[in-house]
């Protein structure tokens, strides 16, 4: 049983009027690499710095192991934050800004070098440690701010978009190394982000926020495949959503109407009455295009092909199909579907995640 | 070279703003350097008198500035970095010397700190002598007090507020933040502030010439020349001994202390969420933003009450009979409205014109412009406004006595101010958004007026208000000048305070303060609070 490191109980912040965390609660497991994920502005950085202890929380309560933090000053958590601008400070150099936070601990200095040499080992910047911060690349800024954080040994380690003002290139290649280390330091980091691969990438789990809330927390796989609502399936990866109705509940699974087309999901949502009003999450992966020809098949929906890209290891289709848009990704391709061709889109049954229709479309 | 062809008014435009500058700025600074002989320079420098004034300056210059940028940071810092109380009052005072004569510090603390001071005669029974160096110290520490901390307080609402996280979430707080983060980023904008303040002290003719007493500093004696000797030569001498150390810290701020700056001073203000301040702390920082707004309070507190009693000092009858003589019969103030308009209204639209030109367009001569609006913040009034009396009261150009001499020294004297401000808010918006417009098929002028006049009223109208201000508050420029004919007030307050006529000349302060502040209330009313005043 793995062991709950920093516990978020029902925390609230606002800003003046602006409610910014809206009742966030939230268990983060013992070494775990977690993810805030998010669109802008819903309140990722505020919830990370409400951790950090540069915000107090309006109300609720924030445990580290045992310790209630509400009342511990930043400066006195061991909860080391990565700055999105990295926030080096430029007086000083880059040996001088990675051993900062030792000096005001008053270590000796024998303990810093062997610490400063450990870590930079770790990061491959040893050949920088004269340098001022204005006078290096940005990759190398990223690693000073993470050895920075790293030479703490913190309890808790904050990343607030580190890789947002990198290249993409660079940006895979840090990521990889940033969960290298992670899983060898074993240290409980969180990460924001409101890059969903990254996300899906790097995380043991995600906490997909939303307007203030956490709206689903999970691994990578539920979240893809087992969306707590159309907001968090739309947001992480490509999803068609479509509107049916509950029909029966079988031995086989549950039996879904779309409009008149009588669909299985070999799933168990009994938790939804015969007759509720629900929504299909498709995957676009999941959905197998044939050439329409002769009888409708099983689980297979009519349409035609308006438009399509072809991306090399994949084409991406789009089909209209019960009077809306779905998007389909088609691997491995023998032959291209031009437009207008005529077509069955075809469901597994044990891809399909049902959810209870709201309002959204 | 097109642009004379495509673009005629541009080109007619820059060459009135090169010939301006050549005329009213490099001109008479030139003809400074030119009017004293070889001998005059010697016969000034080897005279001792005028050595120990040399001394008496770049003393008071050096006390000055330390106490006045020492103090500004602590009440800078106070007011933005921590959370003691009455914060936004501190910083409202602090503001009130802006808009304010400078020369009315000393005047006051005379009238509450000397020998027959409110304070310490009548209050605590003691008998101070306030002339000297000691009391010229004190009231510049507090006229120049507000500058110093207006653009400390810039520089560090300008650190990015990360950086201070990132100290507090490595462990550091209170005074080890302030000592290992706070303080270093904000050193190089706390040295240039101490170098404006600096040139400030230097130039200030209106303290000294109240309150120094037997302690001369150069500016007072370069006005005893002409006042005593009619010696303008010597005058020209002196007064180029301000210029030049003046000058040299002014290129010293500007191309070297700022370059070394860590933050970049936008005019963005990121607030950083304000930590729970030591105790002790907290009241000793409290204690002394207290105390030095009460010194600044009590400067306008005993000029309102000096403008209402028969006799300052020994008949403390009130009196309404010095209001009533200024607004009968006083043609200095008439003048000093007058002037005031023209020069605030002719540097507005220069400067706003030139920081436009210099910002948007490429073209020969651009650096010159540049160079020379912002020159005039390192000229000292005396200075100037000795290069005018030299060129402008003989033919060719004989203004003597003339409103137009005033009104061009005080205008061209504070183009610099409006420019940078101008610079600063055209830096800011997008030169696409004009380029867009060009692109459209628009020509310069009318994207300049269709497209920047909008953008351009609140720099302008804080210009005009700022040269206004500073032309109807100041007193160096004036100095050298005026005449009976075109005489303006502050040049009567100080006739009035040297010979003891304090009712008069409180009451002559206090009418040039409600002009000042009626008009600052009136535009704040008028164009709304975003109007940036002062950007030093
Ligand atoms: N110090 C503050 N004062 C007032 N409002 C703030 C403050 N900090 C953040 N906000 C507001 O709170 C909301 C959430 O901000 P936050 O920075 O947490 O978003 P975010 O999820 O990190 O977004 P992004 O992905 O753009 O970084 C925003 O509407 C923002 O404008
Ligand atoms: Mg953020």
């Amino acid at each position: 049983m793995e062991t709950i490191h920093l516990r978020i109980q029902d925390v609230c912040k606002s800003f003046g009027n602006l409610r910014v965390l809206n009742h966030v609660s939230l268990d983060v497991p013992q070494g775990s690499f977690t993810t805030f994920l998010g669109p802008s502005g819903c309140g990722k950085t505020t919830l990370l710095r409400t951790i950090a202890g540069f915000y107090t929380p309006d109300s609720g309560e924030i445990y580290l192991g045992n310790r209630f933090m509400n009342t511990v000053p930043s400066h006195l958590r061991n909860a080391i934050m990565v700055f999105q601008d990295y926030a080096l400070f430029p007086h000083m150099t880059i040996e001088e800004n990675i051993t900062y936070g030792l000096r005001i601990r008053k270590m000796p200095k024998d303990q810093i070098q062997a610490r400063l040499e450990r870590t930079v080992g770790y990061l491959g910047i040893g050949n920088l440690l004269d340098r001022m911060p204005g006078q290096i690349s940005g990759g190398q800024q990223q690693r000073v701010a993470l050895a920075r954080a790293l030479i703490m040994e913190p309890e808790l380690l904050l990343l607030d978009e580190p890789l947002s003002n990198l290249d993409a290139k660079l940006r895979i290649n840090i990521r990889a190394e940033l969960r290298q280390l992670q899983q060898r330091l074993k240290i409980t980091t969180i990460y924001v982000t409101h890059d969903q691969a990254e996300a899906l990438a790097l995380s043991d789990r995600i906490a997909v926020m939303n307007e203030g809330k956490i709206v689903h927390y999970g691994t990578p796989q539920e979240l893809y495949y087992h969306p707590a609502d159309p907001f968090v399936a739309s947001f992480i990866g490509k999803v068609n959503l479509i509107r049916g109705r509950v029909t029966q509940h079988t031995l086989e699974g549950t039996w879904v109407d779309v409009q008149n087309i009588t669909l299985l999901v070999k799933n168990h949502f009994t938790y939804l009455q015969p007759q509720a009003e629900v929504i299909l999450c498709v995957r676009p992966e999941t959905v197998r295009i044939v050439r329409a020809s002769g009888d409708r098949e099983e689980n297979a929906i009519p349409g035609y092909v308006t438009n399509f890209i072809f991306e090399g290891a994949t084409i991406r289709y789009w089909v209209n199909a019960l009077d809306q848009e779905w998007v389909v990704d088609v691997f491995d391709p023998a032959e291209v579907l031009p437009p207008d061709t005529k077509v069955f889109l075809r469901l597994k049954p044990e891809r399909i995640h049902l959810l209870p229709g709201g309002s959204q479309k | 070279m097109s642009t004379r062809v495509r673009e005629p008014v541009l080109f007619l435009v820059i060459g009135v703003l090169i010939a301006s500058l050549m005329v009213f700025v490099v001109y008479p600074s030139i003809q400074v350097f030119l009017y004293p002989s070889g001998t005059d320079f010697i016969k000034i420098l080897m005279n001792p008198r005028y050595q120990r004034s040399i001394l008496n300056s770049l003393y008071i210059v050096v006390l000055s500035t330390l106490s006045a940028t020492f103090l500004g940071f602590i009440y800078a810092y106070a007011i933005t970095r921590t959370d003691i109380p009455f914060r936004k009052f501190f910083k409202g005072i602090s503001l009130l010397p802006l808009f304010s004569p400078p020369f009315m510090v000393a005047f006051s603390y005379i009238m509450l700190f000397g020998k027959n001071g409110l304070i310490t005669s009548k209050l605590l029974g003691l008998q101070v002598n306030i002339f000297g160096w000691h009391g010229l110290w004190f009231a510049q520490t507090v006229a120049f007090l507000p500058v110093a901390s207006l653009v400390m307080e810039g520089v560090l609402q300008s650190i990015p507020p990360s950086l201070e996280y990132a100290g507090r979430n490595l462990g550091a707080s209170g005074f080890t933040l302030f000592r290992t983060i706070t303080f270093p980023l904000a050193r190089p904008g706390v040295a240039g502030a101490a170098l404006l303040v600096a040139i400030q002290v230097l130039a200030d003719f209106g303290n000294p010439i109240m309150i120094s007493g037997d302690f001369s500093v150069v500016a007072t004696e370069a006005w005893m020349r002409v006042e005593g000797w009619a010696d303008i030569a010597g005058a020209a001498v002196l007064s180029l001994l301000l210029l030049v150390p003046s000058f040299l810290i002014f290129l010293f701020q500007r191309y070297w202390v700022s370059r070394r700056s860590y933050v970049t001073i936008t005019g963005k203000i990121t607030q950083i969420d304000i930590q729970k301040t030591g105790t002790w702390i907290r009241w000793v920082l409290f204690l002394i933003c207290f105390s030095l707004s009460l010194l600044i309070i009590l400067v306008y507190l005993a000029l309102f009450m000096g403008a209402f009693v028969e006799g300052w000092g020994f008949n403390w009858t009130p009196t309404l009979r010095y209001v009533q003589e200024i607004l009968s019969r006083s043609p200095e103030l008439t003048n000093s409205l007058l002037f005031s308009i023209f020069a605030g209204a002719g540097s507005a639209v220069f400067s706003i014109t030139a920081a436009y030109i210099v910002s948007r367009k490429r073209f020969f001569g651009r650096r010159f412009i540049d160079f020379t609006c912002i020159l005039p913040a390192a000229l000292p009034g005396i200075f100037l406004g000795l290069g005018y009396s030299i060129s402008y009261t003989k033919p060719p150009f004989d203004l003597y006595g003339t409103a137009a001499i005033v009104v061009l020294a005080l205008m061209f004297w504070n183009i610099a101010m409006g420019y940078q401000t101008g610079i600063g808010v055209f830096q800011q918006i997008s030169p696409s958004l004009s380029e867009a417009a060009s692109n459209l098929g628009a020509g310069s002028l009318r994207i300049f007026r269709e497209i920047e006049i909008p953008l351009i009223k609140g720099p302008f109208f804080s210009a005009f208000i700022v040269s206004f201000i500073r032309a109807i508050t100041t007193l160096s420029v004036v100095v050298f000048i005026v005449t009976q004919k075109n005489v303006v007030t502050t040049f009567s307050i100080m006739n009035l305070v040297s010979d003891g006529f304090y009712g008069k000349a409180a009451a002559l302060t206090c009418t040039l303060l409600i002009i000042a502040f009626g008009l600052l209330g009136i535009t704040k009313l008028v164009l709304g609070k975003n109007v940036v005043l002062f950007k030093v």
